[in-house]
């Protein structure tokens, strides 16, 4: 039995003192405030998010085509459709090598930028301030800025290895060999996407305690070993995150694509055909499906990826 | 404690039923005809004209112009969603001369002679016929964009040419020679990008052969190895394996070509380059190194001057428009031919429309050379008045988009080698005929 004072100074009742709920109806005891905050931000998620989500579903099982009216159920036909294609077959191959060149390379990257930034060292701050940059950009601005990079007739790199004669003439790196083109974009988006798996990493290594690398070091670990004994399983839920976030990225690929490449079949991707078939066709239904082949695959490659890597961590 | 809580849900309630009858409700609405009073939004993909042009529009018409500037693959995509949708969210917008056909069939937009006499503009703007589509006019052009060979005259002097080419094989023989005496190392400029500017340079290249691409009823004309339109892809095709097109030129956009090729001196010409752009991009010192080198040549074609395809953009009303005549009587002020002139720079730069060059109005174009405030103007005028022809004279087909992108994606994989001409002409000509037969 305790008197107390709120911190606004309110006295409160002593703790045997009859409940004013007591003798209410289930209904009268609910607190409706808090349902009632979290309802705005429930529909939103519902009406903007789930809904559409529900009708793409049931509507890529339907012939959706504005030209072709009326829309009618269609069975598997969208997806039939879609796999006879040999532009969206040739866009499946290509956004797999998106994904692969895009998730490693980021991963590798993330993993060295974020070891480099775990100490601390003067201007450290501004480093990771710069570092976030590219990933402010928009991807239609970074293919912009990599065109004059990339450009076989006024590029900067084949300025730069021309002047340093490590080439006798001008380069085409983009649209002549499908490789090298999907590499070279793919390079752009891991410019773009490193910084957030580097980031993700580091938030998973300032939990590391500095203890576990003296204790290393004074066992005799090399800065490898520590690394490899250390770092590496002790980041691995930031790992995981950060592959996920990428192949996220990397399946949706975009606007790289389109900006240094067009439409060429040497490097489109999977969502340039969506956007081809949904706007440009005007077949809807097509659209719809290819929509939720993208959404399957993020989702089962993703969780496959957090089976194989996220590993809960204690210390 | 328990008045204010009830106080507090019941106003968090009114909250949320405030955003659920918000989000819930349907975006369509019914037409309004007030034409004053009234706001329009007008989403066009170039910048707006100068404030006080409007501020006098609003004040002649009691019209007040909410101008949206998207980049034109986004407002194609919000035409279309907004349209599938029925949802309004613009009262005038963009009508590509290319899309007339599919939006005709779709019904998305109201016909535009049913608000302005278009029998009479007709004979004032000759591009009208690009956006008529089944004895409807879709939208009103309001700019003349059309397809012109553009030369840089000192290059070819260099070369000891000073005749300036009429037919496509004196054309061909000049770049060969230019690039023989070594004046520049690639002297043609083709976009082989796969990109739509692809798909307009062989169209104006196979008008310039001497024939069309598809006939009335969407069949392809151009599978016979003597037809205009296979040989123009072979002389495109041909130009960048013998080493008149830069070799990176694959992967180069239509304006990135203009830019970083024609406008630095680069190259010696552009057999399809825009209207325009001798004033717009050549002979400006901040964008180019060949300030008054360039100028515009008459189609060389086969036995002489061939045509210049029409590409310009036009303006018309979608069907979920709060206020079509509103909106209409906007698009009569803005394609009015003393407006034209004006935002083409005819009367000074403070009525300048950015970007804007030439007005679709004849007498717009005959106001801005008289002024001499169009450079290469009277060429452009005759051009205009004379040669420039729809790309399809039937109206484009309501399946162009998907048509384009077949001959830009063969056309591309055949400049690079990947495909020979005569496989990228039947992959195009395949997806014709299947887009045309509906299967």
């Amino acid at each position: 039995m305790t008197v107390g004072t709120t911190a606004l100074g309110e006295r409160t009742e002593p703790s045997h003192s009859p409940s004013p709920r007591r003798g209410r109806t289930w209904i009268q005891r609910i607190d409706v405030l808090p349902y009632a905050l979290v309802t705005p931000l429930a529909l939103f998620i519902v009406l903007l998010a789930l809904v559409p989500a529900g009708m793409t579903i049931v509507q890529s099982f339907y012939r959706v085509q504005p030209l072709d009216p009326p829309n009618r159920f269609d069975g598997f036909g969208n997806f039939r459709r879609l796999f006879a294609d040999t532009a969206i077959r040739t866009s499946l191959e290509n956004t797999a090598l998106y994904m692969v060149v895009g998730v490693a390379l980021s991963t590798v990257l993330g993993i060295a930028f974020a070891v480099t930034l775990q100490r601390r060292f003067f201007g450290r701050s501004l480093v990771i301030a710069v570092l976030i940059l590219p990933w402010a950009l928009p991807g239609v601005v970074e293919g912009l800025v990599w065109t004059g990079i990339w450009d076989a007739n006024t590029g900067l790199l084949n300025s730069v290895l021309t002047s340093f004669h490590l080439i006798n003439h001008y380069h085409v790196f983009l649209g002549q060999n499908r490789l090298l083109t999907i590499f070279a974009i793919e390079i752009v988006q891991v410019w773009q996407i490193t910084p957030l798996s580097a980031l993700l990493i580091l938030a998973a290594l300032q939990n590391v305690p500095d203890e576990l690398y003296e204790s290393a070091h004074l066992d005799g670990c090399s800065p490898w070993a520590s690394f490899r004994r250390i770092t590496l399983p002790l980041a691995r839920p930031g790992i995981a995150i950060a592959m996920v976030q990428a192949l996220i990225a990397t399946l949706n690929v975009f606007d790289q694509p389109y900006v240094l490449n067009g439409a060429a079949p040497t490097a489109a991707s999977i969502t340039e055909q969506t956007y081809f078939v949904s706007f440009q066709n005007l077949d809807f239904g097509e659209g719809y499906a290819l929509s939720l082949l993208i959404t399957v695959v993020t989702l089962v490659v993703s969780i496959g990826v957090v089976g194989l890597i996220y590993r809960q961590v204690e210390y | 404690m328990t008045s204010i809580r009830s106080v507090r849900a019941a106003a968090a309630g009114i909250c949320v039923l405030t955003v659920a009858v918000a989000g819930c409700s349907g975006g369509g609405s019914k037409a309004s005809t007030k034409t004053s009073g009234v706001t329009i939004t007008v989403a066009l993909a170039t910048p707006p004209p100068p404030k006080a042009a409007l501020a006098a529009f609003t004040k002649q018409t009691g019209i007040k112009v909410n101008w949206t500037n998207i980049d034109w693959d986004s407002l194609q995509t919000k035409i279309a969603a907004a349209a599938t949708a029925k949802t309004y969210f613009a009262d005038a917008t963009d009508v590509d001369w290319s899309r007339v056909g599919q939006l005709a069939k779709l019904n998305w937009f109201y016909p535009m002679e049913s608000y302005v006499d278009t029998k009479a503009l007709a004979k004032q703007m000759p591009q009208l016929s690009s956006f008529t589509n089944g004895g409807h006019v879709i939208g009103i052009p309001y700019d003349a964009s059309f397809l012109v060979t553009t030369v840089n005259k000192n290059l070819f002097a260099k070369a000891g040419i000073t005749t300036m080419p009429k037919t496509i094989a004196q054309y061909t023989d000049d770049l060969k020679q230019i690039k023989a005496k070594g004046v520049v190392q690639y002297p043609l400029n083709i976009p082989f990008a796969a990109a739509e500017g692809l798909s307009t340079y062989w169209y104006q290249t196979t008008a310039a052969f001497g024939g069309p691409i598809l006939d009335g009823s969407g069949k392809p004309q151009f599978t016979s190895p003597s037809s205009p339109g296979y040989k123009a892809a072979e002389w495109m095709v041909d130009a960048i394996k013998q080493g008149l097109v830069p070799p990176g030129n694959i992967n180069v956009a239509d304006t990135q070509g203009q830019q970083t090729l024609m406008a630095k001196g680069n190259v010696a010409s552009t057999f399809g380059d825009y209207s325009g752009n001798v004033g717009s991009l050549y002979d400006v010192p901040s964008s180019s190194s060949v300030v008054n080198q360039v100028e515009y040549l008459p189609t060389p074609g086969v036995n002489g001057v061939g045509p210049n395809m029409s590409n310009p953009d036009g303006i018309g009303i979608p069907r979920q428009a709060k206020y079509p005549n509103a909106a209409a009587k906007f698009i009569q002020w803005f394609t009015q031919a003393g407006n034209q002139a004006d935002f083409a720079g005819a009367n000074g730069p403070s009525k300048v429309m950015p970007g804007y060059f030439l007005p679709s109005q004849l007498a717009g174009l005959a106001e801005l050379t008289q002024k001499g405030k169009l450079i290469g103007g009277a060429e452009l005028a005759h051009l205009l008045k004379t040669s420039a022809k729809p790309v399809f004279p039937q109206g484009a087909p309501s399946w162009y988009p998907e048509f384009s992108r077949a001959v830009y994606t063969n056309l591309h994989a055949a400049a690079t080698g990947s495909m020979s001409v005569g496989a990228a002409i039947k992959a195009i000509a395949d997806q014709a005929n299947s887009l045309a037969s509906g299967s």
